[in-house]
């Protein structure tokens, strides 16, 4: 299903699962938004890291310990 | 000796040491020059002529001694809360001494106004803001690049020689490229951060100066980072590029003047030009925004959000709403992503001193419509610019924006990025491209920074 398809339920579903209201113009925004951000983030979600742990707390200041 | 305004921030601090400029001259000055030419722009939101006058009969002989500069509404001053370019930006600013202003004021200098931002530092554009947009001194109809934007035209129109603003997603790179300047996003960490409204949470936000050339860039550095910041030598650079879809997509003249800009810093430095991959880089622009974006969200409860101010942009409200729907596994990838980015960036820091690209893709584009013409079809100006910009935030590399071009009167620039603590390097780097290209670009000034009539 289309990203712009999902979201004219997906954003008023999860909207009011958080007691949030939106009106036309703010549901237009979100809707431009996720047509933006969803796909990329279903590709990220298809991303194997399991191999790379997160650095705990890392120091951005430095280079990761190698 | 030039007029005062237009000599650059060090020769500025110069001719006050040397007793050559009063620095309350130059105050009244600058202030008049602001009333004079902000208008056309909106790079300076609020000036504080006495605040100003008190902090320079106060300040201490230091490195900017007298020297005016401007501060991205990001920060906090002692008279004035931060407003982040919203009516309503979620945290409670107050008042109070900000690194940023701290490090300035240390440093001898006199922050003569506050630069406008785009609204939420949510784009790289500048042309939303509860101030209204701020113009590009190159041309007023385009955006100055956001979302340090007033930082930026403020210091491209001589308004002030120097501005500090602040890079979470490129913020202090895009305006730099926009408008024609040096800008620094330093090494994270490294850069005064106290004060900021995130300074607890935000893994990717820094301080950073914005300034005609690198060498200015060199000298507010060095205030911000509370250490000299040394030059040295650039002999025998590598310098690393990577040719791959999404990195070629960029409009033609900006890649034939990026392209032609490397080889001479190439041969400015004796250096090597080297072929690297990055595979992690589109995911990483992603994850930038993922991170960022979850950062904020801290202050964020539903009530909260049900009682936005209604001044705050349709755009903004909507936003900051759908932050609330960005799942939380994503953000946990993106750290891991994180992780991946920073060790290929090690290993390819072993065989390179510093990678180069487009800082944007794209010269500034109109304020009305922020879009963008690539090879791979039309674009918002914010989807192209976060893909050159977002890697140094995500990994806490630095990266310095410098003017190598120019196309329908717009400045083009050229990226440069290099491995943790070597902020000192891309300066170098920097000059080296002035002294290659024979500082052409640097000295560039739009019309609106060549004189008023009253000025004449």
């Amino acid at each position: 299903m289309e990203a712009s398809n999902q979201a004219g339920e997906f954003i008023p579903a999860a909207l009011a699962a958080y007691g949030v209201e939106a009106d036309e113009i703010e549901l237009a925004v979100m809707q431009a938004a996720h047509e933006t951000f969803w796909p990329p983030i279903l590709e990220l979600l298809e991303l194997d890291t399991s191999a790379a742990a997160s650095e705990h707390d890392p120091d951005l200041s430095q280079a990761p310990p190698s | 000796m030039s007029e005062p305004l237009d000599l650059s921030l060090r020769d500025q601090a110069a001719a006050i040491a040397a007793g050559d400029v009063d620095a309350g001259e130059l105050l009244e000055a600058t202030l008049a020059r602001i009333e004079a030419r902000n208008s056309t722009i909106n790079a300076i939101v609020e000036t504080f002529p006495e605040r100003s006058r008190e902090m320079l009969a106060a300040a201490p002989t230091g490195p900017l001694h007298g020297v005016p500069v401007v501060i991205k509404d990001e920060w906090p001053l002692p008279w004035r809360a931060q407003r982040f370019g919203a009516a309503d930006m979620l945290a409670s600013p107050e008042p109070g001494e900000s690194g940023p202003y701290r490090a300035l004021r240390d440093a001898g200098a006199v922050v003569v106004g506050v630069g406008n931002m785009h609204e939420l530092g949510a784009s790289s554009t500048g042309n939303v803001s509860v101030y209204g947009p701020a113009g590009n001194p190159w041309n007023p109809e385009r955006c100055p690049g956001g979302s340090s934007s007033g930082p930026a035209a403020s210091v491209a129109a001589r308004l002030v020689a120097g501005a500090v603003g602040a890079d979470g997603v490129g913020s202090i790179r895009y305006p730099a490229a926009y408008c024609g300047l040096t800008g620094l996003k330093p090494t994270f960490g490294r850069s005064a951060m106290e004060g900021h409204h995130m300074a607890d949470v935000s893994t990717t936000i820094v301080s950073g100066p914005l300034c005609a050339d690198a060498a200015d860039a060199r000298l507010l550095g060095s205030a911000l980072f509370g250490e000299k910041l040394r030059a040295g030598d650039v002999s025998g650079l590598r310098i690393g590029v990577i040719r791959d879809e999404v990195s070629e997509d960029v409009a033609p003249a900006v890649r034939e003047a990026c392209e032609a800009a490397i080889e001479e810093l190439r041969q400015e430095a004796g250096g090597e030009v080297r072929e690297i991959e990055l595979p992690e880089l589109p995911a990483a622009t992603l994850a930038t925004v993922l991170i960022a974006n979850s950062e904020s969200l801290g202050g964020i409860t539903p009530e909260r959000l049900n009682n936005l101010d209604p001044e705050l942009s349709p755009l903004g409200r909507g936003l900051l709403k759908y932050r609330l729907l960005l799942p939380a596994v994503a953000t946990v990838k993106s750290h891991q992503l994180r992780t991946i980015a920073r060790r290929t960036l090690a290993s390819v820091f072993a065989d390179v001193d510093v990678i180069a690209w487009p800082t944007v893709p794209a010269v500034a584009p109109p304020l009305a419509v922020p879009m963008v013409e690539l090879p791979s079809g039309t674009l918002t100006a914010d989807a192209a610019n976060v893909r050159g910009g977002a890697l140094a935030n995500l990994t806490g590399i630095p990266a310095v924006s410098v003017p190598v071009g120019s196309s329908e009167g717009l400045p083009i620039a050229l990226q440069l990025q290099a491995a943790w603590g070597r902020d000192e390097l891309l300066l170098d780097a920097a000059e080296a491209l002035e002294r290659a290209n024979g500082r052409r670009w640097v000295e560039a000034v739009p019309p609106l920074a060549q004189g008023e009539p009253s000025e004449a």
